[in-house]
């Protein structure tokens, strides 16, 4: 056990856990940030995809003691003042869901890539969301919602 | 005189069973012996009365509540499990009650507050719910100008209630996005795992290395040094509780527990197994899934036929995976029992609690979330009933969520399935006799939508290796799988065009329509295989919908990848149109992973792939440019959508598989193995 100090969302927080504790777990029950879901707890379904200094890191497999220099977003940070981040109204204007399990993983990876290539084409996203599962099956919807985005921050 | 005690003993049998296990039905035809036989055969059964469709004598302040400023609240047993139930049965009372959506709550799942509208189930929402809400919803609005907001609605749902003619819709035919929209995107929306209690403590269980086990005996001393760790035992069930996750996984290292083991047979002997195991199909009437069905002579028709051909198709268990693990917080207060939890059939649970504590049912109170994925496999009580367990020891709430390993190996497999086929037919390429048997997996979907004057279509129950039950859409995964690709090899036999052979014998004029526009959308006529590249045909009545896929593939030594589905669905009059092409499109992206990779993996213990390194799923480099025609009726009752989908990519892909190899392949998957 140790006192860790970590940047979650703009703000910072002291929790006392074991070093190597997944940030996931330290986010959903310490923070009580319930939007990082825990999806399979082996960085291969991208449930729990959480920003690090801006690019997406998978939660579940991430100790919370890696993150200690780092500012850490999650889905309740991502936008700003109460409102939503473009990628996030592209994802209601897409339709972009069904259960909304996977959803804030999804805008994660979505909102990182977007971070590092403004105007990804069709093919740079879904390489770059591979690693996330949607099983109810909306993937064309949310390859959609990644370039309505980026075409929002082309206009922009 | 009728007995009473009768409609108790002999409940209609929950549907969720009905592909696995199609029970007596009410006109008791099987005999309570033969009954206790079936239950000593392993299959575990509930019995749960269903309400469903409560046509009328309904009382109104079940179902809606009139709020301050004109806010209505709906009231229902049904589930959102991203089918959109939510969104839809919002359309259904806005359109009735001629009021403002965003004016309409809907509170779903809580046994306390909800009348049991039956399991979300067999696509049953949309024609079996969605109905009884309108009407209660229009009976609403006519007493709306003599009552005050907050004031209990008066008296019953009239039986002769009118509700709004589907060509005047406003509100349902329209594409009314998400209502928890917004809550989903913003990482609000809460599923039962992000549920917490002051004082909840964390559980584990502590399982058994084999798929069947049973425990001897087992050491905590070690665990219980921890502190606020306690140790449940009850039958074989072993778990832990703790004040937190990590200590409740260190207490479950520490627990040393002896357990006696029972081998299951070789998955590659599996047809074997169930041919060995089988029953005969018996007719019940009244079965929602009859396990038999005959019509002319099977000897008549092969006399008549120019031709016949012989085939036996397969598939192995697959899993359900829901992205949200099942999950439970349970708390016991003064002898009654609350589980928050996430399920297809909160009242169902209900009972398995009740029956699992022998408490009343009243004593115990479901509350289920909106689920992060169901696809059938969110049916059964295992995680609720295992949180009440440790919460009753601990005597404080107790949160129970699976692992992503439980889940595979603890929640029931889709069955597999062994499946012989025969059949008859002319040069012309009329299908004279059908000779159709399912060893294991279900009789839904069995019925062929072709017209045919001779055949036998049969369900074989048999002994299954792995826990098996319900999945989207049931059996006709598999039965649709081997009836569809039958039919392309009795044209590949004739050398006629697998369109034209299944016009041919279709009857079903809004079946015809929906093969003509899937096959006219996709450009069939110039599609030919070869070389690798190939393409394929499936189309079905299932749920009442009527529906017709066309896929391209190719194949070379990387696998397959498909590369194009294009499909044209009639569910009748359309009620949210966005929502159904979003169904559509997902059901076929699953039906995709089934076709081709999904297979649950054992050797002579256990699962032996259950993580989602190991078992394949479809990611975004599986999927195809998807193109769905919709065609609306107004004129025809909608039909649920859910899962009629899911049955035609399988036999598409293994159509067009065929076509560019020359190979058929009967076995899903069809790519196993990376091929």
């Amino acid at each position: 056990m140790a006192d860790i100090e970590i940047r979650v969302n703009g703000e910072s927080h002291t929790v006392s856990v074991d070093p190597e504790t997944p940030l996931l777990w330290v986010l959903r029950d310490h923070l009580r940030l319930t939007g990082t879901k825990y999806g399979c707890g082996e960085a291969q379904c991208g449930s729990c995809t959480v920003l690090l200094d801006g690019e997406a890191v998978r939660s579940c497999v991430t100790p919370v003691s890696d993150v200690k220099d780092g500012e850490v977003t999650t889905i309740e940070g991502l936008a700003a003042d109460g409102g939503l981040h473009p990628l996030q109204q592209a994802f209601l204007d897409a339709a972009a869901f069904q259960c909304g399990y996977c959803t804030p993983g999804m805008i994660m990876a979505g909102a990182a890539l977007l971070n590092e290539n403004r105007q990804p084409s069709i093919e740079e996203t879904k390489r770059a969301l591979e690693g996330n599962v949607c099983r109810c099956g909306a993937q064309p919807r949310i390859v959609e919602a990644v370039m309505l985005a980026a075409r929002g921050a082309g206009d922009a | 005189m009728r007995d009473p005690r009768k409609d108790l003993a002999w409940p209609e049998i929950a549907p969720e069973r009905y592909e696995v296990f199609d029970g007596p039905a009410r006109d008791l035809a099987v005999s309570r012996r033969e009954m206790w036989k079936m239950l000593g055969a392993g299959v575990l059964l509930v019995f749960t009365e269903r309400l469903p469709g409560a046509p009328s004598g309904e009382l109104l302040s079940t179902r809606l509540h009139l709020g301050a400023n004109g806010a209505v609240t709906l009231m229902t047993g049904k589930m959102e499990i991203g089918q959109g139930a939510r969104t839809e049965l919002t359309q259904a009372v806005a359109e009735e009650m001629r009021i403002n959506p965003a004016k309409v709550s809907v509170v779903m799942g809580d046994t306390g507050l909800v009348p049991d509208d039956g399991g979300t189930w067999a696509s049953l929402t949309t024609p079996q719910t969605v109905p009884v809400v309108r009407r209660a919803a229009a009976a609403a609005r006519g007493l709306l100008p003599q009552l005050k907001a907050g004031e209990q609605l008066p008296g019953v749902v009239p039986a002769d209630v009118a509700v709004t003619d589907p060509k005047d819709w406003r509100v349902c035919g329209t594409s009314l996005p998400k209502v928890d929209g917004r809550a989903i995107v913003t990482g609000e929306h809460q599923y039962s795992c992000d549920l917490h209690t002051p004082g909840m403590l964390i559980g584990r269980v502590k399982r058994a290395p084999a798929h069947k086990a049973a425990l001897e005996s087992f050491d905590s001393s070690r665990a219980i040094e921890l502190p606020g760790v306690e140790v449940v035992r009850d039958g074989n069930f072993l778990g832990v509780v703790a004040p937190d996750r990590a200590t409740a996984e260190a207490a479950l290292g520490r627990i040393k527990a002896k357990w006696s083991t029972e081998p299951l047979p070789p998955a590659d002997k599996l047809g074997e197994h169930f041919k060995a195991t089988a029953r005969e199909p018996v007719f019940r009437k009244g079965a929602a899934y009859p396990a038999l069905l005959e019509a002319g002579s099977i000897a008549d028709g092969m006399a008549a036929a120019d031709e016949t051909l012989e085939s036996t198709y397969s598939l192995r268990y697959i899993a359900h995976v829901p992205m949200e693990p099942r999950s439970a917080l349970a708390e016991w207060k003064d002898g009654a029992l609350t589980v928050r939890c996430g399920t297809q059939v909160p009242f169902g649970v209900r009972q398995e609690l009740s029956e699992a504590f022998g408490i009343a049912g009243d004593k115990v109170r479901v509350i289920s979330s909106d689920s992060g994925g169901g696809f059938g496999g969110k049916h059964k009580g295992e995680c609720q009933l295992e949180a009440a367990r440790l919460a009753k020891a601990a005597g404080k709430p107790v949160m129970l969520e699976w692992t992503r390993e439980e889940e595979f190996t603890c929640a029931y497999a889709r069955p597999a399935g062994l499946l012989e086929v025969r059949s008859g037919f002319t040069r012309e390429g009329r299908i004279t006799a059908w000779d159709f048997h399912n060893y294991n997996s279900g009789a839904a979907g069995i019925r062929p939508p072709y017209d045919l004057p001779n055949f036998y279509c049969g369900f074989h129950r048999a002994d299954s290796p792995l826990r098996q039950g319900s999945y989207r859409s049931l059996a006709a995964v598999a039965n649709t799988f081997a009836r569809e690709m039958h039919a392309g090899e009795i044209a590949e036999r004739l050398g006629m065009d697998p369109v034209e052979l299944r016009l041919k014998n279709l009857k079903d004029r809004r079946l015809r329509e929906a093969l003509e526009r899937a096959a006219e959308r996709f450009g069939w006529k110039g599609s030919k295989g070869g070389g690798g590249r190939g393409s394929g045909v499936a189309c079905t009545i299932e749920k009442k919908g009527r529906l017709a896929l066309c896929v391209e593939l190719e194949q070379d030594s990387g696998g397959v990848r498909v590369k194009r589905m294009v499909m044209a669905a009639d569910f009748g009059a359309v009620i949210n149109p966005d929502n159904l092409r979003n169904q559509l499109t997902g059901a076929m992206i699953q039906g995709l992973g089934g076709a081709l990779f999904e297979e649950l993996e054992y050797d002579e213990e256990r699962i032996t792939n259950p993580s989602l390194m190991a078992y394949r799923l479809p990611r975004f480099s599986d999927i195809p440019e998807i193109d769905v025609v919709l065609i609306d009726r107004r004129d025809v009752p909608a039909a649920g959508a859910g899962e009629a989908p899911i049955t035609l990519p399988a036999p598409a892909i293994g159509a067009a598989l065929h076509n560019a190899t020359g190979e058929w392949r009967r076995s899903l998957p069809l790519a196993r193995g990376g091929g």
